[in-house]
C-alpha cells in the first residue's frame, strides 16, 4: 500500500516537471534574445494576416457564387415536392379506389375471415393450456402467424392454411379422446433433462414411469415435484404398462383447464411438514405420548411377567416369594396357629404392601390420556392467538393467511387425540393386568390359604 | 350378487369420503362389538358351566360354617366374576373412545378445507366440500358407535352385576 502510494506520488511529481521544462522552452534567456524574438514573431506575423485577407477576399466572391445555387436548388426542389405532393393525391385516390374495389371482390370473403380469426384466436389459447401440445409442438406459431395475415391488410392467407386450420381443429378435438404413448423430453426434479417414454391420458394427465407430469408455460413436460399417493403413481405404471384392454387410472378433471388439482398438490403439506406446524406445543405432546407408551409397554411387560408368576402360584400349593401372591401366602404359612380374624388382618397386610408395586405408572398414564387432548386444545388456542394477531396486522382480506395459521392450530388438537386415544387404551389393557392380580390377592388369597390347610 | 355388489360400492365409497378416520373408527366399532358378542354367548353358555361348577364345590363341602369355609366361598364367587366381569372394561373403554376419534376425523377434515382455504383462497366450494365430509362423516360414525356401544354396555353390565349376586345368592351359608 505504502509503496504504491508513493509511486502515485512520484509520478505526479515527474508529470509537473515535464509541463514546466515545455513551457520553459519559449522563455528567453537574456533581454537581447527576447528583443530579437518579438522582432521576428512581428514580422512572421503580419505576412501571414497579409495571407488570411487574401484567402478571405478569394473566399468572399466563392461564397456568393455558392449561395446563387443554393438558392437554384431549392427552387428547383420546392417545384419537385410540388409535383411529387399532387402525384401523391391522385395516388392515394388510386389506393382508395382500389381499396373499395378490394372490398367488393372480398364481399363475404371478408366475414369469413373474421370467422377465421377469431376461431384461430380461440383455438390459440385452447392449445397453450393443451397437452396435446407437449405432442405436437409448433401448432401455436402456425395460428400466429395465420392470425397476423388475417389482420393485415395486404396478405390473405392460402387456401392450404385455411385447411390447415379446420384440421388443427379436428386434430386437438381427435387427440383429447385418446390414450397414447410417445416419446418426449422430461423434466426431472432435479433440473436434469432426460428422454422418456411418456402416456399422455387425452387432454387430461400426462404420465411417465409411473410418475405425473405437468406441462410448464414453455411447453415442456416436467416431473411433479411431489406426486399423488403410490395407488395413484401404481395405476400411472399399470396404464404405461398395458397393452389392451380397460386399466384403472386416476384422472385429474380439472386438466384441461391447468390441472390446479394437481398444481395445489404441491402445496399441501405432508404429514412430517403437518407435524412440524403444531410447532412447540406440537412437540411437546409428541414427547409426552412418547414417553406414555413406553411406560405403558414397560408396565406391560413387567405386569406380564408377574401374571404369569401368580399363575404358577396358583397351581403350586408351596408358597414362592418371587411372586405378589406368594409373599402373601407366605405371610399365612408364618402364621399357621393364628386365629381367622387375625390371619385375614396380617394378610391383608401383606395385600397393602404389594399394592403400590403393581399400580405405579398406572395413575400417570391415566393422567397423560386426560392431559393430552388439553395440551391439543392449548396449541388450538395458541395458534387462533397467532391467527388473531395476522388480522389486526394485515386485516382479514386473506384468507390465505388465515387459513395456514388455523390449519397449524388445528394439527396440536389432532396431534392431543393421537397421543390421548392409544394412551387411554393402553391404561385400559395395563389396568386389567394389574386389576386381575389384584383379584387374586385381595379376594381370593385367603380362600386359598384356606383350600390349602383343608387339603393338608 | 349385484344388490351385493352395488352395497359393497356403497360403502367402499363412504369410507372414501370419509377419510382415513373412519377406516379407524370402522375397525373400534368392530372390535367393540366382537367383544359385545363374546359376552354375550359367554352369558348365554359359559355362565351357566361356571356357576354350576362353583355351586357343586360349594355343595360338595363337608361344612359351610366356619371362616376357611367363608374365605373358600369367597374365592369362589371372585373366580366367576372375574370370568364374568373380563373384557367389560375394554368395551367401557371402546365406548368412551368412539367421540375421541369422531373428534379427530372431525379436526382431520377441517384441517383439509383449511388447506384448500390456504391454496384457492376460498373460492372453490367443491373442493372444500370433501373435507367438509372428511369432518362430518367421522363425527356421526363415531357417534353411532359410542350409541350403539352405551346400550350394549348398560345391558351387559347389568348382567353381570345381576348373575355375580345370583351366584352369591345360591352359594347358601348353614349359619
Amino acid at each position: 500500500m505504502k509503496t504504491s502510494i508513493a509511486k502515485r506520488v512520484l509520478a505526479v511529481a515527474a508529470a509537473g516537471l515535464i509541463s514546466v521544462s515545455a513551457v520553459a522552452q519559449d522563455k528567453a534567456s537574456s533581454l537581447d534574445q527576447l528583443l530579437k524574438m518579438v522582432q521576428s514573431s512581428k514580422i512572421s506575423e503580419s505576412a501571414e494576416h497579409k495571407k488570411r485577407e487574401a484567402d478571405f477576399r478569394r473566399q468572399k466572391a466563392n461564397q456568393a457564387s455558392l449561395l446563387s445555387q443554393a438558392e437554384n436548388t431549392r427552387t428547383s426542389e420546392e417545384a419537385r415536392s410540388a409535383a411529387l405532393e399532387k402525384k401523391y393525391e391522385e395516388q392515394e385516390l388510386l389506393v382508395q379506389q382500389k381499396r373499395q374495389q378490394l372490398d367488393e371482390r372480398l364481399g363475404s370473403l371478408k366475414e369469413l375471415f373474421g370467422h377465421l380469426t377469431s376461431t384461430a384466436g380461440d383455438l390459440r389459447a385452447n392449445l397453450d393450456g393443451s397437452l396435446v401440445s407437449a405432442q405436437y409442438p409448433g401448432r401455436a406459431e402456425f395460428l400466429d402467424q395465420l392470425i397476423d395475415k388475417m389482420n393485415s391488410a395486404t396478405k390473405l392467407p392460402t387456401i392450404q392454411e385455411i385447411e390447415r386450420l379446420w384440421y388443427e381443429l379436428q386434430r386437438e378435438t381427435v387427440e383429447s379422446g385418446k390414450v397414447v404413448k410417445f416419446n418426449s423430453t422430461v423434466i426431472l426434479p432435479d433440473g436434469e433433462q432426460a428422454q422418456q417414454e411418456v402416456v399422455r391420458v387425452g387432454n387430461f394427465n400426462v404420465v411417465s414411469n409411473g410418475k405425473y407430469l405437468e406441462m410448464n408455460d414453455s411447453l415442456k413436460l416436467a416431473e411433479l415435484i411431489r406426486q399423488p399417493d403410490g395407488h395413484y403413481q401404481k395405476m400411472a405404471s399399470n396404464l404405461q404398462n398395458a397393452t389392451s384392454g380397460f386399466t384403472a387410472f386416476g384422472v385429474d378433471p380439472t386438466g384441461p383447464t391447468g390441472g390446479s388439482y394437481l398444481k395445489a398438490m404441491i402445496n399441501s403439506p405432508s404429514i412430517v411438514e403437518r407435524w412440524h406446524q403444531g410447532d412447540k406445543v406440537g412437540y411437546i405432546i409428541t414427547a409426552v405420548g412418547v414417553f406414555a407408551i413406553l411406560l405403558a409397554v414397560w408396565r406391560l411387560i413387567v405386569l406380564s411377567g408377574v401374571n404369569s408368576k401368580v399363575n404358577a402360584q396358583l397351581r403350586s400349593s408351596t408358597p414362592n416369594t418371587n411372586n405378589p401372591l406368594g409373599r402373601v401366602l407366605a405371610v399365612a404359612e408364618e402364621n399357621k396357629g393364628v386365629d381367622g380374624e387375625t390371619l385375614e388382618l396380617k394378610m391383608e397386610e401383606a395385600v397393602l404392601k404389594e399394592r403400590p408395586a403393581i399400580e405405579s405408572g398406572l395413575n400417570l398414564l391415566k393422567i397423560i390420556a386426560m392431559v393430552a387432548p388439553l395440551l391439543g386444545l392449548l396449541g388450538t388456542v395458541t395458534g387462533m392467538i397467532v391467527t388473531f394477531q395476522a388480522i389486526t396486522i394485515f386485516g382479514a382480506g386473506d384468507p390465505k393467511a388465515m387459513a395456514g395459521g388455523i390449519s397449524s392450530a388445528l394439527v396440536t388438537t389432532v396431534l392431543g387425540l393421537c397421543v390421548a386415544i392409544p394412551t387411554v387404551l393402553l391404561h385400559t389393557v395395563v389396568n386389567g393386568r394389574a386389576k386381575r392380580i389384584l383379584h387374586i390377592l385381595d379376594e381370593q388369597s385367603a380362600g386359598i390359604v384356606a383350600e390349602n390347610a383343608e387339603r393338608k | 350378487m349385484h344388490a351385493l355388489n352395488d352395497a359393497w360400492a356403497a360403502v367402499v365409497a363412504f369410507m372414501a369420503s370419509g377419510g382415513p378416520v373412519l377406516l379407524l373408527i370402522a375397525g373400534l366399532t368392530f372390535f367393540m362389538w366382537t367383544l359385545i358378542f363374546e359376552r354375550f354367548f359367554y352369558f348365554k353358555s359359559g355362565l351357566k358351566r361356571d356357576v354350576q361348577g362353583a355351586v357343586d364345590t360349594w355343595e360338595a363341602r363337608p361344612e359351610r360354617k366356619s371362616w376357611g369355609a367363608h374365605q373358600i366361598r369367597y374365592a369362589l364367587v371372585s373366580r366367576v366374576s372375574e370370568k364374568i366381569d373380563s373384557n367389560l372394561d375394554m368395551i367401557q373403554t371402546c365406548v368412551a373412545l368412539a367421540p375421541l376419534f369422531g373428534l379427530l376425523g372431525t379436526v382431520w377434515g377441517m384441517i383439509n378445507v383449511f388447506e384448500v382455504l390456504a391454496i384457492t383462497g376460498g373460492g372453490d366450494a367443491k373442493q372444500m366440500a370433501s373435507g367438509v365430509s372428511m369432518a362430518t362423516i367421522p363425527t356421526m360414525a363415531g357417534m353411532v358407535t359410542a350409541l350403539s356401544g352405551v346400550f350394549a354396555n348398560t345391558y351387559i353390565t347389568r348382567t353381570a352385576q345381576r348373575e355375580t349376586q345370583l351366584l352369591e345368592d345360591h352359594l347358601t351359608m348353614d349359619h
